[in-house]
């Protein structure tokens, strides 16, 4: 259920048209009572040193540990359960349910909305960082951990990098969807020099998260599968046929760490320095 | 058993004036009841008194915040909940009449399926703000399924089974369109499914204004008609001689409940179950035919979703729990037992 809601989640996101960040007034003073309603905003955050300023995160924004999580819910947001904390600034995902009329709500009660796009690229991502330093009075700190992150991205992706290029397979969840080279998680592995097989299984309707085949899988032969859906190894390589796909019998099946390729947040690294480490101990 | 034997000889004369007036009023004051309820309970604490005063126009009521959170959140939401209810159980009713069927519903004629479809096609088609285009593409999904409905079967009201029949259909065909298209846009599934389970959320005065206009309208004229609708249980023969036109009369009704039904799916919705509750329970109360006691039939709907509406909101809060979860989960059970005691009678 989890999974399944995620590969909408990632789909829904994939497909807003505008990719800027946009804040609904000028912000004049450093707002002190921060809700954020979307766990990568509450990773940005705590990453810019806004921690402090927030008041309350939703009931999916796991990390860091020390975050205020509460049971409000991002994906159909209760403008009053909201307007209880009596914040001064609300991030909003455009993908919540009604997001546009609970903006207008939650500004009809004089709260700042922070509309948060889902970013189609790390640049979106990088953009996103900023703009919530320039909302929260934390410009400075954004740009510095912007920096940090391009460094560490660029180290991962030297040590990482296929001289030769690698077919892999990127397991949203276990119905087979997947991504491809189009969308945010597809990038991550294209930085690398590898082949998506998903990308010729893409078609207008997908939206970069086609559902792929058994049969296609066996016949694209993938090198290398990333487990994005907190699936078990064993179970993978233990499913019908699958023995004859060339990861499996390597034993190249990497299970990435919960939620890390949902997140656009600062644990991007993570995400870069996963694969690349992947990806040097293949044969 | 007597009051059954009364309300057989009552439907036998056919028309005698009887309005049980002491249950119109209950119902009334129930709406009035959880109307207050409704807007007194949400995670805010606002003091009754205060909503009481601001309610009234008088002085020393809410202000500031508490004052916007009621007035353009928990009213019009309310408002919204009470149109969508009465709108939805007098239709329900309408239909049992017409179709001479205590298990048919509001959507028997595919507005449902119809309603789905124009709402999928929103959601699928449309970027950015979908929930603008939303109401106008349900509500014309659902007419147009009806209407189609109409002109499949042709005869129209010569015979209202095989009305029922080209509603079904023209529904299942509604609904494998619309599930083809959500498979296909697996990123939409989300919001229809959120749609499909009918949503109150964030109603604000333009959906109350609009949606209260074609539900009055279509109110008004089913109450008006109802005491020719019940001459509509005896055979069209036994109709003519008591002056009632039966088709043009079911063609009146089946219009107007449309109407209603469109308008209440498209402002929120799929809401199941309230048209067959509601007319069912004020039947079982007052031991009349349901026709004389729609307007009774609309207040008791709409104090039942305001109610449902209000736990919606509040058991699961923050987070919302889909409202026709809970009419569904009181329903089902009633519906049941419906049709238990109609294997029995």
């Amino acid at each position: 259920m989890h999974k399944r809601s995620s590969v909408v989640l990632i789909a829904i996101t994939a497909i807003g048209a505008a990719f800027t960040p946009s804040i609904s007034h000028a912000a004049t003073t450093s707002p002190r009572r921060i809700i954020s309603l979307s766990p990568s905003a509450t990773e940005d955050l705590f990453a810019i040193g806004a921690g402090k300023q927030v008041v309350a995160v939703d009931n999916l924004s796991n990390y860091p540990a020390n975050a205020p999580i509460t049971k409000l819910d991002a994906f159909t947001p209760n403008v009053e359960a909201i307007a209880k904390y009596k914040p001064d600034l609300v991030v909003l995902q455009s993908s919540a349910t009604k997001a546009v009329t609970v903006k207008a709500a939650l500004e009809k009660l004089k709260i700042k909305v922070f509309f948060e796009v889902t970013p189609s690229d790390i640049n979106g991502a990088y953009t996103e960082i900023q703009a919530l330093g320039t909302a929260t009075g934390k410009g400075v700190q954004a740009t510095k951990v912007i920096t940090a992150m391009k460094t560490a991205i660029a180290q991962a992706i030297t040590s990482g990098k296929r001289s030769n290029p690698t077919a892999i397979f990127h397991e949203v969840d276990s119905t087979l969807y997947s991504a491809t080279s189009k969308t945010f998680i597809g990038h991550v592995y294209s930085d690398f020099n590898t082949l998506n097989i998903a990308d010729a299984a893409d078609t207008a309707d997908s939206f970069g998260y086609p559902q792929l085949t058994n049969e296609y899988l066996l016949k694209a032969n993938p090198q290398v599968i990333f487990l994005g859906d907190e699936q078990k190894i064993s179970q993978v390589a233990s499913r019908a046929g699958w023995s004859r796909i060339e990861a499996v019998a390597k034993k190249q099946i990497f299970a990435l760490p919960a939620d890390i390729p949902s997140r656009w947040g600062p644990r991007l690294v993570d995400f870069y320095q996963f694969v690349a480490k992947s990806l040097m101990s293949i044969k | 058993m007597r009051g059954e034997k009364q309300e057989d000889s009552a439907q036998i004369q056919g028309i005698s004036p009887i309005w049980n007036w002491r249950t119109t009023f209950i119902c009334a004051a129930l709406l009035l009841l959880v109307g207050l309820l409704a807007i007194s309970f949400g995670p805010i604490h606002l003091h009754f008194g205060e909503i009481i005063k601001t309610l009234l126009g008088m002085h020393g009521g809410l202000s500031g915040q508490d004052r916007t959170v009621l007035i353009d959140l928990r009213l019009p939401r309310a408002l919204l909940a009470a149109l969508v209810g009465a709108a939805l159980a007098t239709s329900g009713a309408v239909y049992q009449s017409v179709f001479r069927n205590p298990l048919a519903d509001p959507y028997l004629l595919g507005a449902a399926s119809g309603a789905g479809l124009g709402a999928t096609i929103a959601i699928t088609n449309a970027h950015g703000d979908v929930y603008s285009l939303l109401p106008i593409f349900s509500f014309i999904g659902g007419t147009l399924a009806v209407l189609t409905s109409f002109f499949i079967s042709g005869k129209f009201f010569a015979e209202p089974q095989s009305l029922l029949l080209s509603g079904i259909a023209v529904g299942s065909f509604a609904t494998a369109i619309q599930t083809y298209l959500q498979q296909r846009h697996s990123s939409s599934l989300r919001p229809v499914y959120s749609w499909i389970l009918g949503e109150l959320t964030v109603a604000n005065w333009q959906i109350v204004t609009w949606s209260s206009i074609y539900i009055l309208i279509s109110l008004g004229v089913l109450i008006s008609i109802s005491k020719q609708l019940d001459g509509l249980m005896l055979s069209d023969e036994e109709s003519f001689s008591l002056g009632i036109n039966p088709n043009r009369l079911r063609m009146i009704a089946v219009a107007a409940a449309t109407l209603a039904t469109a308008t209440a799916v498209s402002a929120s919705g799929l809401i199941g179950f309230v048209g067959i509750v509601v007319p069912h329970l004020v039947r079982g109360i007052t031991h009349r035919v349901t026709n004389r006691n729609l307007l009774t039939v609309a207040l008791a709907g709409a104090a039942f979703l305001v109610l449902a509406d209000l736990g919606a909101r509040t058991l699961l809060s923050p987070a919302e729990l889909p409202i026709g979860v809970i009419t569904a989960f009181v329903g089902a059970p009633f519906f049941l037992v419906v049709l238990r005691r109609r294997r029995t009678l």
